[in-house]
């Protein structure tokens, strides 16, 4: 059914995250001084790590998207909630759309490229941006400065990013609306599901990932696709996965049933990897493997 | 370090005969190590706590901490209780956590304050504190410390949690994200925190169970669950949280869905760092007070 079932004996592991200093970027120039009844009366500027004064910990989801900068500002007004504008600039497009995988729930359109939005916070990603507008609590005037300012935010981005290409080649059927992420930090390998405490796929800024959803929540199954800089770390990395999730598998074993009766699959073709995660059934996760590359 | 793998899990779930698709997202329990001695975690929730609206009820909420705090020494009223954790000489900080978008509510740093000052601790010897803890003159001069904080879904650590409240001790907090934070639990051995900590309490008045973007606080998000936890240990009081966050998640989304990334500080701290126990079966979970939808 495929045509390789890998098995190299390479170590492999984690490069560092990438980051490219920061350039200053000037979107705020499109934002009022005055809204309503609210000012501006705190812009922010970071950059890099400097986040971390900012957000502490949660720095780090973005930082490791290649962060270049963020911009923003609060606005305050009398006896109304604030409301602050976060415009995250991240070393692409790709990156961008990233950090939006991570931060939705549903497939939404209503701003740039890919838009949640709540009473009381928007978000979306537009070409290499990331933007953010909250307000502390929902009120008529807050959401009104909400809608305001994150149309000000999508037109002040006037280009569009590019999705990556690795995403086109998510199987569609059974694909959960909204459910995926992209990434290339091995931390986020285990964001649906447990895989692994270290980094057993050779996650790395090299590398482009994606997990998936599908089917419905009482028979979802998930599958990893990694595609890797060549054939030989794709190898390299299978080879450890094989080792600590199913070493039972060979090239006569597609698939395998685990201890919790589930089905698990496993295989490289070229430069990519291809996982599936908790099937119901051995022909769920060999026919959704096979439609990969379809 | 031995690393774990989800097929390694599977394999001790098996062993044990536990239900293992459970396990499998939350795997604090496979990872905790067998150990005999439990640690014991009072929960205590009032339905009444936000009575009067959006902020807990004073009154209220001291009361629920009074009783927590008594039933966890086992003390014949409030204020024995407190006079076993804190002395008249003792000089406290209390570590609160001051994010501005879901702080430790101040009803409750005022209330622990109240109740270390009528233990006879004079008035400059105890401090509310969180990002200044480094510098603070009281904090520098510590002989105890009070841990409080809310708990939430973290972006990179799963939550924020009692644990990774001391990372504001620590020289450059950023040492302590590798690995989705995975050594917070060593925290507790810089020289400012080694064994000064009396009292741990996390705040479950109205936690955040999700989160969108990293540094987003939504009300959709957030519930009053209106509880309190205290305890001596701070891996089984965080632990009791994480399965109170994940029981509400299950709630909300209708099927499992785990925290991205995983809180494995938590158990970490137990298996890899032998800080206290993360393991539910372990732990002696005393509940007092409203019960529906604890989750625990």
């Amino acid at each position: 059914m495929r045509n390789v079932y890998l098995f190299f004996f390479l170590l492999c592991g984690s490069g560092p995250l990438a980051f490219i200093h920061a350039q200053k970027i000037n979107l705020m120039k499109y934002f009022p001084e005055q809204y309503q009844s609210y000012r501006a009366d705190q812009w922010l500027d970071f950059e890099g790590e400097a986040l971390y004064d900012y957000i502490n910990g949660g720095a780090e989801l973005y930082l490791s998207y290649g962060l270049k900068g963020m911009t923003g500002c609060k606005y305050n007004g009398d006896g109304l909630p604030q409301v602050t504008v976060e415009i995250y600039e991240m070393t692409s497009s790709k990156n961008a759309f990233g950090v939006y995988t991570q931060s939705r729930d549903r497939e939404e359109y209503d701003y740039g490229q890919g838009s949640q939005r709540y009473d009381d916070f928007i978000l979306f990603w537009k070409d290499r941006y990331f933007v953010i507008i909250t307000a502390q609590k929902a009120t008529p005037e807050s959401r009104d400065a909400l809608l305001h300012l994150a149309a000000l935010a999508e037109e002040a981005i006037p280009g569009e990013g590019e999705i990556p290409a690795l995403v086109a080649e998510l199987p569609k059927e059974g694909l959960v609306p909204g459910g995926y992420l992209y990434f290339h930090h091995y931390i986020w390998l285990n964001a649906y599901l447990f895989i692994a405490d270290y980094n057993i796929a050779g996650i790395s800024d090299q590398t482009d990932a994606l997990l998936a959803k599908y089917g419905e929540a009482d028979a979802r199954c998930y599958l990893l696709l990694v595609q890797y800089p060549n054939p030989e770390e794709a190898l390299k990395a299978g080879e450890e996965m094989r080792k600590g999730l199913a070493p039972e598998l060979s090239a006569d074993t597609a698939s395998i049933r685990l201890e919790d009766g589930s089905w698990f699959t496993l295989g490289v073709q070229g430069n990519k990897l291809a996982a599936i995660f908790n099937g119901q059934t051995r022909e769920q996760v060999e026919n959704l493997y096979q439609s990969i590359y379809k | 370090m031995e690393s774990i793998t989800r097929r390694e899990l599977l394999k001790r779930t098996a062993a044990l005969a536990v239900g293992s698709s459970l396990l499998l997202s939350r795997p604090v329990t496979a990872w905790a190590q067998q150990k005999d001695a439990t640690s014991k975690v009072v929960l205590i929730r009032n339905q009444k706590l936000f009575a009067n609206g959006a902020s807990p009820d004073p009154e209220v909420c001291a009361a629920m901490l009074d009783e927590a705090v008594r039933t966890l020494t086992g003390q014949a009223d409030a204020k024995a209780a407190w006079a076993s954790i804190i002395h008249p000489n003792d000089i406290v900080g209390i570590k609160t956590n001051e994010w501005n978008s879901f702080p430790t509510p101040p009803e409750l740093n005022a209330l622990i304050k109240a109740r270390v000052l009528a233990t006879g601790v004079g008035e400059e010897n105890v401090s509310v504190d969180d990002r200044g803890v480094k510098t603070n003159p009281v904090f520098r001069r510590a002989t105890a410390l009070i841990n409080v904080r809310p708990m939430r879904t973290h972006a990179w650590s799963g939550v924020g949690s009692l644990l990774k409240n001391y990372i504001m001790f620590a020289e450059k907090p950023s040492d302590y994200h590798d690995d989705s934070c995975a050594p917070l639990a060593t925290l507790q051995e810089l020289p400012a925190v080694k064994g000064k900590t009396r009292l741990h309490i996390l705040a479950l008045l109205a936690p955040q169970f999700h989160h969108l973007a990293a540094n987003t606080v939504t009300e959709e998000f957030t519930w009053k669950y209106s509880g309190l936890a205290v305890g001596f240990d701070p891996v089984a009081v965080d632990s009791v949280g994480l399965r109170i966050i994940e029981g509400k998640r299950r709630d909300y989304f209708g099927e499992d869905r785990p925290l991205n990334p995983p809180a494995k500080h938590i158990a970490l701290a137990d298996t890899r760092y032998h800080l206290g126990t993360s393991d539910p079966s372990k732990i002696q979970l005393v509940k007092l007070g409203w019960d529906e939808s604890s989750y625990v």
